[in-house]
């Protein structure tokens, strides 16, 4: 009922308003008006915003429409040549919109990348290494923001290090840690034998579970500012309750730094899915999106031509491939139209403006 | 019984080593020492044997055919003998020192476009993000190699269908050749271009925009009282106030190019670790990162003088 009388006043509202709208002749009138009163300075100055306002949006829209067009063409030829037979590449007469519309290439590369199992796999390895990661990463960068101890200025200095460094560089280390594992460096003179960890999962999660998974540096840095942000009272509070630093961190800090939290999660899962550079060195043989994208051309001439040397030009299986693109690239799509919001609130507010 | 006598500071700052104890023992096994290692090896010969890698010091072989131990032999022979590496670190520079004002430049306007109010904005944001998203994986390599293979030749025959038309005949007939390809050869670079600069601008863009929005409105309001123009607004408000985030977008462009695994150095250090050559490979990318260190002290050297801080 109030609802009802409370639209029917604003309706009431609007059409006064609207009466006293002016028409466009009147309006320019009042504004010649208003101009001789003033110093010919400020006529200048209000000619040209009154211009401005009317010319610039017409300038923004293009250049935003056209920006946006430009990010989004691959996206458009995608989808375009995902859906249309191979034959249709060669037909100068298509541009956009295929003649024949086909699903045949989605199946195609769906058998090709075994996208099932390649689905579930990379979602478990994700998904897993993800948590464990902005879990630890959270714990670093809250002693980091909150605690006084000696050396945090050369440890830190250490994680800024770690967002700087490539990792090409400490590549080989890495592989010979995993190669010849030696648990608490005492494994080997105790049994004389190394443990092999390459291609086993424990590439993966092991640097998650210490915080130095992918781009680790990034996440403990935007942890420390988000926690650095917050009140200092109330883990005062938490304190004179007695409760201990670690149940405060917990039961305390934890829901109030909930969205950054979120953020770093997504950008973690994006950063794992996309990621092949580390997965290619240790863990060659998990057949992950990116992995399986990465060897695609091969299965494909496989598949299609029956033969991996098959000298197929790159045109001739750019179908195939952009339909691998798409499918691979969907789960992530809709997680990003989804939570769009965090991704880009993330880290707008995660305090790097505090640096 | 004894009691531990301990200051309040001192507890605190125990419960901070606990904090960060997890990752500490991850950045020694993953992080500082392979970088030691890696930094060790770079002076010496490395080749990997059958379960562990022989490391030997390096001998330089002398005109005269005798052999002298020289540690810096890889770094030597990296920027004198290799036939690519020192071309492509230049090019690498180069690339950075043209790509760099443009990044910035074209991100903050971005951000301040984006910033008005207009409807849709929501999505324009959505969409100057997305390739975040996408950027970063083997798709992106997928669709720019075909936009090549495919784009550029619906781009060629665009521009066979256009090569006869009345301006072309004109300048023909004045006496000037080959404006035609010319032009579309720059159309065409200025376009790829184009694609690949904001495909790299959506981390750059969000950080001006959330700046943008940490203007305080005091400074709007009274820049509007004082009848600023939009122009002198731009160089007298908003300028000074994004400053530190500039510095800040320029050091992560520097860093996001210079790890990116499909710059030619990196490329070019690439197959040399694949050739099994360890240490040389080592040297190259501790003469590369030296070299990055050093350019972004020199910016940072001399932004930090421009920066203004509101304090």
């Amino acid at each position: 009922m109030s609802a009802l009388t409370k639209r029917k006043a604003k309706k009431e509202a609007e059409a006064t308003l609207s009466e006293v709208k002016l028409t466009r002749r009147e309006k320019r009138e009042r504004f010649k008006k208003r101009l001789e009163c003033l110093t010919p300075e400020e006529q200048r100055y209000l000619k040209r915003k009154q211009f401005m306002e009317a010319v610039w949006p017409i300038f923004r829209g293009l250049i935003v429409f056209g920006l946006c067009f430009i990010i989004l063409y691959p996206l458009i030829f995608m989808i375009s040549t995902a859906f249309r037979p191979s034959s249709d590449m060669n037909d100068p007469t298509i541009m956009w919109i295929p003649k024949h519309l086909t699903l045949s290439n989605l199946k195609q590369v769906i058998k090709a990348m075994n996208f099932g199992k390649t689905l579930s796999n990379t979602l478990v390895l994700n998904i897993g290494c993800s948590l464990v990661q902005v879990a630890t990463c959270a714990i670093t960068g809250y002693g980091f923001a909150r605690y006084q101890f000696k050396g945090k200025k050369i440890l830190f200095f250490v994680v800024i290090m770690m967002i700087l460094v490539p990792p090409q560089i400490i590549l080989i280390p890495q592989y010979m840690f995993f190669r010849y594992f030696n648990p608490f460096w005492v494994y080997n003179a105790i049994t004389g034998k190394y443990i092999n960890l390459i291609n086993t999962a424990v590439t993966m999660y092991l640097p998650a579970l210490t915080a130095n998974g992918l781009r680790a540096g990034l996440f403990i840095f935007l942890f420390r500012q988000s926690f650095r942000g917050l009140p200092k009272e109330l883990e005062d509070a938490a304190a004179l309750d007695g409760c201990s630093p670690f149940t405060t961190f917990v039961r305390v800090m934890v829901p109030n730094a909930g969205s950054t939290f979120l953020t770093v999660f997504l950008f973690s899962v994006v950063w794992y899915w996309n990621d092949y550079y580390v997965s290619t060195s240790f863990f060659t043989e998990n057949e992950t999106i990116a992995l399986t994208l990465k060897n695609l051309s091969t299965n494909i001439k496989v598949l299609i031509f029956g033969d991996a040397n098959a000298q197929v030009n790159t045109r001739e299986i750019i179908v195939w491939m952009e339909a691998a693109c798409l499918i691979s690239i969907t789960p992530i799509l809709i997680l990003y139209v989804c939570l769009q919001k965090y991704f880009t609130e993330g880290i707008a507010r995660s305090g790097l403006t505090g640096m | 019984m004894k009691r531990l006598h301990m200051s309040y500071e001192k507890k605190k700052g125990l419960y901070g080593y606990g904090f960060i104890a997890l990752w500490f023992v991850g950045a020694l096994m993953f992080f500082i020492v392979p970088l030691l290692q890696s930094f060790y090896y770079s002076f010496h010969t490395v080749t990997p044997e059958t379960g562990y890698l022989d490391i030997k010091p390096l001998m330089e072989t002398l005109s005269d055919g005798t052999q002298k131990s020289n540690i810096f032999l890889n770094y030597k022979d990296a920027f004198m003998k290799d036939p690519s590496f020192r071309k492509y670190l230049v090019e690498a520079l180069k690339d950075m020192a043209l790509n760099l004002p443009v990044i910035v430049v074209f991100s903050l306007f971005v951000a301040i476009v984006i910033n008005q109010k207009f409807r849709g904005r929501t999505f324009a944001r959505a969409v100057f993000f997305l390739p975040v998203i996408v950027a970063t994986g083997p798709v992106y390599a997928i669709i720019t190699g075909d936009l090549q293979t495919g784009g550029n030749s619906e781009a060629a025959q665009f521009s066979t269908m256009f090569e006869a038309d009345m301006v072309d005949q004109l300048l023909e007939f004045i006496g000037i050749y080959g404006f035609g390809t010319k032009f579309t050869e720059l159309l065409t670079e200025i376009t790829s271009d184009i694609l690949n600069l904001v495909w790299k601008c959506g981390i750059q863009i969000i950080i001006f925009l959330s700046a943008l929005q940490g203007i305080p409105t005091s400074a709007k309001e009274a820049a509007a009282i004082e009848g600023a123009t939009a122009w002198e607004f731009f160089w007298k408000i908003t300028l000074p106030y994004i400053s530190p985030m500039i510095l800040v977008n320029i050091v992560y462009t520097v860093i996001d190019a210079f790890t990116d695994p499909t710059n030619q150095v990196m490329e070019r250090l690439l197959s040399v670790q694949s050739e099994w050559k360890y240490g040389y490979s080592a040297a190259m990318a501790w003469s590369y990162f030296g070299i990055i260190l050093l350019a972004l002290g020199i910016i940072f050297a001399i932004m930090n003088k421009l920066v203004w801080y509101d304090d």
